[in-house]
């Protein structure tokens, strides 16, 4: 039988009509077994117990008198029964008269009765009756039979029962059958039913239901078809816009990546940038910016029009590429870039009666790997440069660099998070006492390995990356916090653009007075730096001053040091650049420059300080020239903490 | 002698033998006494409490009497059941009205004396069994005869008799015998 079968709603209905009733004759079988069977047998000990108190009394009164040959004519008719075996009458366990019968049957039971003197309830004797099984078995076989009989007929009625259901469920096979083959394009037939019953119901649903689907699939279809077309064609705008620039309608920068992508290695690339570009946005306004930016991109589009090798592309604002399809000679690609310089000199544009004039630089490679990194590379470089073009070329080795910068941005701004920015302290000695008089805060980062990384690997990067202020910053706080408890001097360094910056001269006065250090602190300014701008320095020195703080120039000789200019500035200290120091003991130029120094700074009352004091004969040198205080690896390196008396 | 001894004996035996059956002398010596006992009244017939079984007797049949009585005694031993009994031997002509007796045993004899024992035993209220059937058409109440099995009959007289009460199951195996003698 199939499983499908088993699941039939038929199949169930029966098995449980089934299994119901099993249980329930099952139950009623046990029942009446029991009872009936006892019944039996209580109606055999009854009919047993009746001839005994029958004869009863007869026998008593035949004992009583004696009368022998009437027990054993009584006995003898008795034991005609069929359901008797034998009887016994017995006397004080002796067997008085005892009769058989032939029948061979097996015995039920035996039932015992006292025989009674007639005239008193005196017991003379018992009488044993031995009861066959032969009626008990008769009945018992006529009610087997009629359960058999009672079995056959619910076993018939069940199959009709079955037969019927079975009937009555076929037309929902039908309906299951033909619904099989339903789907919305096809409708399907089915027949109406006569009766009217739960099934003609179904079928008339299900007439109604099919309709009502036809219905609203031919519409579905419908909708579908007409949001089809509108995907396609939102998909094929929104492909457009993907790789279409929305001001100059001209391929973007997905697009060009897309065609680098698909250039089998056969290509070259120019990247040019409006010079200055932003300057034409602020003077002339966004407006006037978008009007020369769709402008240049029409002239573009003119120049190349016949040039069916070159695609251009608008990468951001003012940066725009020229993509050969086609890797050109290197004569070509010079010459379509010098054509255009050319081109672009001549081009004005007019904005509201002005006339405005652009600039660009080109960036260009000819190295199908990474193209436009390598582009891009080359323009910075030509603008850093100055040049109105420069080539990509591998020897620049630029591309290193810019990841290892990259790579210490994400250093130090790690640091900085997890507070490993601190400072070191370098003593700086009185000559002649030769005792640290003070202590110069250098700033250290250390790596996440525990090693020291001195700030000439990192402070150029810090300085371009914008992160410089907040070192600075660390090194304020951190340094004037040291020093809160301690009885000495320190210098800290701040560079032109600390000075300059409004926030941070505010952190600094703010720190100075939070830790009460301003009589200890010594603020080193940059001179390599190059002051230009003298009157804000000169300004924050004086406010520092009077909060009592003193002011060194750092690396004094180093630059173009403008005496007059400093001799304004109210310093306190001087600090002969290092480079100078190195080289006292050996060279004669150096031992004139650093005289004239010291003579300078001794006439304006000025302590100096000479920095870098490396070996013996530089520090003889150094004490030689009458130097006030000296600062250098042979007499302290910078430690991470100073050491006291 | 010893020829005219055996003789004597033999006819005595003859004459004797000839007017009792022995058997049924020693079934009725055996029955009748339980027969008196299933009167439900049999207390009210009690002499000193005792059970006065009298047998009657012709001039003839003393010695018959006497084997009755040894029939009887052998039989129950002093008891009838829970009842002492007394066995008392009367001969006709000394018998009365005032006799103290709870049964009456009656032998053979003449139709008058028999009758006059009847009449006795019926004005008392007593049991009276005879030895033979045949006088029971004379007002006796029991007697009894073995043929193929034992069989009793009881005059159907009985039943108007208001001393006498037997169980009802004895009424069912008795035969009973008309006035004239027929049995029913």
């Amino acid at each position: 039988m199939k499983k499908g079968k088993f699941e039939s709603l038929s199949f169930k209905i029966m098995s449980s009509i089934v299994i119901t009733s099993i249980i329930i004759i099952i139950g009623i079988f046990l029942a009446f077994e029991k009872i009936n069977k006892k019944a039996f047998y209580n109606v055999e000990v009854q009919k047993a117990t009746l001839i005994l108190k029958t004869i009863e009394p007869v026998v008593a009164i035949d004992i009583y008198l004696d009368m022998q040959s009437k027990i054993r004519l009584l006995l003898k008719q008795l034991i005609q029964n069929k359901d008797i075996l034998s009887i016994k009458i017995l006397k004080d366990g002796a067997t008085l008269y005892v009769v058989k019968s032939k029948n061979k049957s097996e015995s039920l039971f035996i039932v015992k009765k006292d025989i009674s003197q007639p005239n008193s309830q005196k017991k003379m004797a018992t009488i044993e009756l031995n009861y066959s099984n032969h009626n008990y078995k008769q009945l018992i076989k006529k009610y087997n039979k009629l359960l058999v009989v009672m079995l056959i007929i619910m076993l018939i009625i069940f199959i009709l029962l079955s037969l019927y259901i079975d009937k009555l469920l076929k037309p929902l096979k039908q309906i299951a059958r033909v619904l099989k083959g339903f789907s919305p394009e096809k409708k399907i037939q089915m027949e109406p039913i006569k009766q009217n019953n739960e099934i003609s119901l179904i079928v008339s649903a299900l007439n109604e239901m099919q309709k009502k689907i036809c219905d609203f699939t031919n519409k579905q279809k419908d909708i579908n078809i007409f949001l089809e077309e509108e995907v396609n064609k939102k998909t094929k705008e929104l492909q457009a816009q993907l790789f279409k620039d929305d001001l100059t309608q001209l391929p973007n920068r997905k697009k060009l990546f897309n065609d680098i992508e698909h250039s089998k290695h056969d290509a070259a690339l120019l990247i040019l940038n409006i010079d200055d570009f932003k300057e034409i946005n602020d003077f002339y306004g966004q407006n006037a910016g978008d009007y020369v930016l769709v402008e240049f991109t029409k002239r573009l589009l003119h120049f190349f029009e016949e040039e069916k090798n070159i695609s251009l592309s608008r990468l951001s604002g003012d940066e725009f590429s020229l993509f050969f399809e086609h890797k050109p000679s290197h004569r070509t690609f010079m010459k379509v870039v010098n054509r255009l310089t050319k081109e672009i000199e001549k081009m004005v544009f007019e904005y509201e009666q002005s006339e405005i004039y652009i600039r660009v630089t080109f960036g260009g490679t000819m190295d199908t790997d990474e193209m436009l990194e390598k582009a891009d590379i080359a323009l910075k470089l030509a603008k850093e440069q100055k040049k109105y073009f420069l080539l990509y070329d591998a020897k620049l080795d630029v591309k290193r660099q810019y990841k290892e910068n990259m790579e210490w941005v994400k250093k130090i701004k790690s640091a900085i998070k997890e507070e490993r920015i601190i400072p070191f302290f370098q003593p700086i000695f009185d000559a002649k006492t030769q005792e640290p008089v003070s202590y110069e805060c250098l700033i250290r980062l250390i790596d996440t390995d525990g090693s020291v990384v001195s700030p000439f690997k990192f402070l150029t990067i810090a300085q371009k990356s914008k992160l410089y202020p907040q070192l600075t910053k660390i090194m304020i706080e951190k340094s004037c916090q040291y020093f809160q408890h301690r009885e000495t001097t320190f210098s800290v360094n701040l560079s032109i653009n600390d000075i300059l910056d409004v926030d941070m001269v505010a952190y600094i006065q703010k720190n100075v007075k939070k830790y009460g250090v301003n009589n200890k602190i010594v603020f080193e300014i940059l001179e390599t730096e190059g002051i230009d701008n003298y009157e804000e320095v000169s300004s924050f020195i004086l406010s520092m001053k009077r909060l009592g703080c003193k002011i060194s120039i750092d690396d004094f000789g180093s630059g173009y040091s403008n005496f007059e200019h400093i001799l304004k500035l109210d310093i306190d200290y001087i600090k002969i650049d290092g480079s100078l120091i190195k080289h006292l003991d050996t060279d004669v130029n150096v031992q004139i420059v650093v005289e004239t120094i010291v003579s300078f700074a001794k006439k304006l009352n000025l302590i100096i300080i000479a920095e870098f004091v490396h070996n013996q004969a530089v520090f003889e040198k150094v004490k030689s020239l009458d130097i006030e205080r000296i600062q250098g690896f042979y007499l302290g390196e910078p430690e991470k903490e100073i050491l006291e008396n | 002698m010893i020829r005219a001894l055996l003789f004597c004996f033999f006819l005595t035996q003859l004459l004797f033998g000839y007017s009792y059956d022995d058997l049924v002398l020693k079934a009725q010596s055996s029955i009748f006494p339980k027969i008196m006992l299933l009167d439900k009244e049999i207390k009210n017939k009690l002499v000193n409490n005792k059970i006065i079984y009298t047998i009657v007797y012709d001039e003839d049949d003393y010695q018959t009497a006497l084997h009755v009585e040894e029939d009887i005694n052998t039989a129950f031993k002093g008891h009838f059941d829970k009842y002492p009994y007394e066995i008392t031997l009367v001969n006709f002509s000394h018998l009365s009205p005032t006799i103290k007796t709870s049964a009456l045993y009656v032998l053979k004899s003449s139709k008058e004396n028999i009758k006059k024992a009847a009449n006795i035993a019926r004005q008392k209220g007593i049991v009276s069994f005879s030895y033979d059937v045949n006088n029971l058409q004379y007002g006796l109440l029991f007697s009894l005869h073995i043929e193929k099995s034992t069989l009793l009959y009881l005059n159907k007289e009985y039943i108007s008799m208001k001393k006498i009460d037997f169980v009802d199951l004895l009424l069912q195996m008795v035969k009973f015998v008309e006035k004239n003698g027929a049995v029913v």
